[in-house]
């Protein structure tokens, strides 16, 4: 860990102001478990951080409107697994938080800054001796032909395979969610599908937000299909432990069990959350049942690329993804 | 003062029925009122970091600490560059202290990686880490090899690589030729490992100097050996090294010897006048200490039509480092597991470029296990018989390997009584018969484990006090099994006062030496010397050998009759030690190097046995094993301290889970060491994997084997949990795990 300045501004332009005023390289700091974490590994070394975790502006969350539900970015990833309209009308976004990390995490950690967590690879995390081209650019990649049981099946490439470890982001992606953005040149919204990148050939850089933006607010339009959504997460153990595949679904079903709405993201898998339109359109219009979801999970997979000790979560993943519709199915029924 | 054999009182001991005494120290510990090692803060106290090897093997060509010593409040920086003025402590299983007999930052060369390099010594922990990262290394690399099958390994016979007696392989018999005669045979390969022990509390502690007296906090499993190891180190008398460590937030092995740490951290005291302290990060303990090694192991079973054994070749190759040879018993169970007339073992060490390996809990019994009860499941369905009446009907008699007695054996009392309790008689015995509704697959398992019963010198001192306290002084250690509140209650219930009226001083070599506290024997041997000293106490206090005791009115009155003691106290010394122990045993106990005796005694052989039947379920989605219910029943002679005991038996059955399905050491062969060195990626169980979990005992106490009764626990209670697990595995799926963990993989 190396030494850093610390600043903790009092309000959002405050914030804005001493993060511009830091420079290049500044580190927002929210619940900090992952970026002291990483800190702490020298895996990032920021000379400056500035803490935004008593901003008010970032404070609230709101599930009862009747267009959108509304978490500011500093609300605890605890706070909104336990709200009871959430689990009610949303049970995959509240799951989504409530199968992440630990309690003890889920009582430090925001839902923004866990929009940004970074990758769980442990040649990333694990510094020299691994070549990692996330970490140090150049310089390779440890996980392609390494140990790579838990690296990304969909959106990797010849530099990178380290996979995108959230769930909530997963399940909000599901939803079409959006962010609202704040930095020196004003504020901009954004949709979650626009923030997270793929490695290409520059696995350093992971998401579309400059240096010195802060994420104020997450945006979930609402939509009947809440009800009948689950995130599905598999692991290997039951708890405090990242995902081997997991599904945020979401389903309306109408006449017949003929599926109306349906909303399919996968994590654990790919390199960014990963939504998958092909799987949603398999079942437009389908009657929901094991086949169905079977080859929705199988169109969720098809272009899914393993390494050396991966592949099995290609069948992992479109069994997950079968399991999710089958329990977003039951609870859309009630 | 007594020195005697244990066998030297043969009557069965008074010992009152046994209450169920809570955990002695269970609320300091859950308040954060006990003071482990670390927690100890003197003033002026310095922090320290290692910097470790990131190259696989070569030798360290550059080492920059220039940009290191210039970070504020960086003191010391310690590397071979420096003349640390120590010795090598020698391996802890070639009469030494060592994990290993490789002592770090004496020369340039590095056998591993991880292996440390540097030392940074600063006044905040906040500089000392700043520090640390910023020491450059440069190395000239060589090829290495870290898995059994890598080109560049070296694999050797233990029979001739370690010449000793008991590390010879087991022979009994004809057990080639009986295996090919046998009607029914079992052939299979099974593997484990590697694993790290993990325990919560790191490693590290506190060194400091009195005057010319170091004294160290830290916690260990072997307060003698630190004492007597960094005497060797720093070429001083072992009296001017004083161990303090009362509590041990979990060993497991990890800690039973000294650490390579410990003699730089107390150089750096003594260089800077200061106190220092070091808590390795946990990524660093993965490659710090020992670990348990892969084993390999292939198990022959020759049988009749019935099942009946008539022959066992067990098979083990063991992976080691390229300096020592962790001696392997593997064979010290299977051989003796069940009334088998034709063994054969044959143990092969294969030496990686690794840290020494060595004891995890159930070193080789846990893994032994694994392969021969796998093996004994296969076996079953081979012969159509139901597993548990498939072992009841091997059960053996005497000693197979040397004709004598067992001390006693209930294996078969573990067994009946576990399968009454699980409910073992309504098992389908065909696998995949176990469904329920949702598609989920039940199976149902079981099986046996065996642990040696071992002895080691100890010193227990017994303090009368007018008041009418006792204060008990004896060599062990407090590693969480519960050793303290079976002593206090020993102390207690033989001189019919409360508990809280004994006070148990462990961990302390100002008090009394120490021996190792591993190989479950903690209990057993400290509780005999204790016995004994009851036995020297009630004598000086002029009181008959047995009945209640008015511990303040004795003393008066010893201190009216015997006016040279002072009337505030009196005192008790006993010396115990093994059945047949030559007096060098307590000569090695006093200068800190292991010396345990067992389980071959002059009359009889003494082992533990458990049976634990577990219940899994498979999700036939997602087929991740869990464990939703295990029963264990042990046979552990009489039963110290059943609530500390039960809680063993309870822990090892996590352990069990966690060994079973998901612990696994990550190696990758392009870079050495291990990879997923922390505890999100080194899975061990969470209170969500574990189900119900029914302990029980069979109790009847083995006064053969001593005074006291007492066999051993704390290992025993991890042997058979896995393979329990893994024929379950297959009672509910029809696959058969023949490599651990079981992960989700193995079942899709």
């Amino acid at each position: 860990m190396r030494p850093y300045t610390y600043t903790a501004p009092a309000t959002l332009e405050e914030a804005v102001r001493a993060l511009s005023e830091a420079g290049p390289g500044t580190k927002v700091l929210a619940g900090g478990t992952t970026l002291f974490d990483l800190m702490k590994l020298d895996i990032e070394t920021p000379p400056a951080v500035v803490d935004i975790r008593a901003l008010p502006e970032l404070a609230g969350i709101d599930t009862a409107g009747p267009r959108e539900l509304t978490f500011g970015a500093g609300a605890l990833m605890a706070d909104v697994a336990a709200d009871p309209l959430l689990r009610r009308d949303y049970p995959a976004l509240a799951e989504s938080l409530a199968k992440a990390a630990s309690q003890q995490l889920r009582n430090m950690a925001t839902v923004g800054g866990n929009l940004l967590q970074r990758t769980r690879c442990t040649y990333f995390r694990g510094g020299p001796p691994f070549p990692c081209n996330k970490r140090l650019p150049g310089s390779g990649c440890a996980a392609i032909g390494g140990l790579d049981r838990g690296h990304a099946l969909l959106g990797g490439g010849d530099a990178c395979v380290a996979t995108y470890p959230g769930d909530w982001a997963v399940a909000l992606i599901a939803f079409d969610a959006v962010l609202d953005v704040t930095g020196p040149r004003g504020t901009r919204t954004l949709p979650l599908a626009g923030l997270h990148v793929e490695p290409g050939e520059r696995p350093d850089r992971e998401h579309t937000l400059a240096w010195d933006e802060i994420v104020t607010r997450i945006r979930v339009p609402v939509t009947a299909a809440g009800r009948g959504s689950t995130y599905h997460k598999v692991r290997d153990r039951e708890s405090y432990a990242f995902a081997l595949a997991s599904a945020a679904v979401a389903v309306t079903l109408g006449e017949g069990g003929a599926v109306e709405e349906c909303r399919v993201a996968v994590g654990g898998v790919a390199t960014r959350p990963w939504r998958c339109p092909s799987a949603e359109e398999e079942l437009a219009g389908a009657v929901l049942d094991r086949r169905s979801a079977r080859r929705a999970g199988a169109a969720a997979f098809a272009g899914a690329r393993a390494g050396t000790h991966n592949a099995f979560r290609i069948e992992l993943g479109i069994r997950t993804v079968a399991e999710a519709l089958r329990i977003a199915g039951e609870r859309a029924l009630r | 003062m007594t020195d005697t054999e244990e066998s030297g009182d043969r009557t069965a001991h008074p010992w009152p029925p046994v209450e169920r005494t809570p955990r002695v120290g269970a609320r300091e510990k859950v308040t954060g009122a006990a003071r482990y090692g670390a927690d100890h803060a003197p003033p002026g106290l310095a922090y320290a970091i290692p910097v470790v090897a990131t190259a696989g093997k070569g030798r360290i060509t550059g080492l920059d600490t220039a940009e290191a010593a210039a970070v504020p409040g960086v003191l010391l920086i310690l590397s071979h560059l420096d003349d640390l003025g120590i010795a090598p402590a020698g391996y802890v299983m070639a009469d030494g202290y060592a994990f290993q007999s490789l002592q770090p930052l004496l020369d340039d060369r590095i056998a591993y990686r991880g292996q440390p390099i540097a030392l940074v010594v600063a006044d905040t922990l906040v500089a000392a880490v700043h520090a640390a990262g910023l020491v450059r290394a440069a190395y000239d690399e060589e090829p290495f090899a870290v898995e059994l099958d890598a080109a560049g390994t070296e694999t050797v016979l233990q029979e001739e690589a370690l010449p000793l007696p008991f590390l010879a392989d087991v022979v009994v018999g004809d057990a080639d030729g009986a295996y090919e005669r046998s009607p029914l045979r079992v052939d299979a390969v099974y593997e484990t490992g590697p694993q790290h022990q993990v325990p919560m509390e790191l490693i590290g502690g506190v060194a400091e100097w009195h005057g010319d007296t170091l004294v160290v906090h830290e916690g260990t499993q072997s307060a003698g050996a630190l004492r007597g190891g960094l005497a060797r180190q720093l070429g001083i008398d072992p009296d001017r090294v004083q161990v303090i460590t009362p509590y041990v937030g979990g060993g497991f092995g990890q800690k039973n010897s000294l650490q390579p740490h410990l003699a730089p951290l107390a150089v750096a005291a003594r260089r800077l006048g200061r106190p220092v302290k070091l808590v390795l990060p946990r990524a660093h303990t993965f490659h710090a200490a020992s670990f348990r090694p892969v084993s390999r192991h292939r198990v022959r079973l020759g049988a009749d039509r019935s099942g009946r054994l008539l022959a066992a070749i067990h098979e083990v190759d063991q992976q080691a480092s390229r300096r020592d040879l962790l001696p392997a018993t593997y064979t010290e169970i299977t051989s003796r597991l069940y009334g088998i007339s034709s063994f054969r073992g044959r143990q092969r060490h294969v030496r990686t470029d690794v840290q020494t390996p060595g004891y995890m809990r159930a070193p080789f019994e846990h893994p032994a296990a694994f392969a021969l009860e796998s093996a004994l499941d296969e076996l079953a369905c081979a012969a159509g018989r139901d597993p548990v009446e498939l072992r009841l009907s091997n059960d053996a008699g005497a000693d197979p390997v040397t004709g004598k007695p067992f001390s006693s054996r209930h294996l078969a009392a573990c067994l009946r009584r576990g399968a009454e309790l699980f409910g073992w008689a309504e098992r389908p015995p065909d696998p995949g018969s176990m469904r329920e509704t949702d598609g989920t697959l039940v199976g149902w398992g079981v099986a046996a484990g065996a642990y040696p019963v071992m002895t080691v010198p100890v010193l227990a001192r017994l303090r009368a006090r007018a008041d009418g306290r006792v204060l008990a002084e004896v060599g062990g250690h407090e590693m969480g099994q519960g050793i303290t509140t079976a002593l206090a209650r020993a102390v207690a219930g033989d001189l019919g006062i409360g508990v809280d009226r004994v006070d148990v001083v462990v961990g302390d070599t100002r008090v009394v030496p120490h021996h190792l506290t591993a190989g479950a024997w903690g209990t057993n041997s400290t509780l005999l010397a204790v016995h004994a000293a009851l036995l020297e106490l009630r004598a000086r206090l002029g009181v008959p050998r047995e009945g209640p005791v008015d511990v303040a009115a004795a003393v008066a009155a010893a201190g009216r009759s015997a006016p040279e003691q002072d009337g505030a106290e009196v005192v008790a010394e006993a010396l115990t030690k093994g059945p047949g122990q030559p007096p060098e045993a307590v000569d090695r106990m006093r200068a800190g190097l292991v010396a345990p005796a067992g389980p071959e005694y002059p009359g009889h052989v003494a082992f533990s046995f458990i049976a634990h039947f577990a219940e899994v379920r498979v999700a036939p989605a997602a087929p991740r094993v869990r464990v939703s219910r295990v029963v264990s029943v042990a046979d552990c002679g009489r039963v110290a301290s059943p609530v500390t005991a039960e809680a063993q038996v309870r822990g090892a059955v996590v352990w069990g889970i966690g060994a079973a399905l998901s612990e696994h050491s990550e190696v990758d062969p392009r870079f050495g060491g291990f990879v997923n060195a922390d505890l999100a990626d080194y899975v061990i169980p969470v209170n969500a994997d574990v189900g119900r979990i029914e302990v029980a005992f069979v109790g009847e106490p083995d006064f053969t084997l001593n005074p006291t009764g007492v066999k051993t626990l704390g290992e025993v209670a991890l042997v058979g949990v896995a393979p329990a697990i893994a024929n379950a595995v297959f009672h509910a799926t029809g696959r058969r795990p023949r490599s651990l963990p079981i992960r989700v993989e193995d079942l899709l």
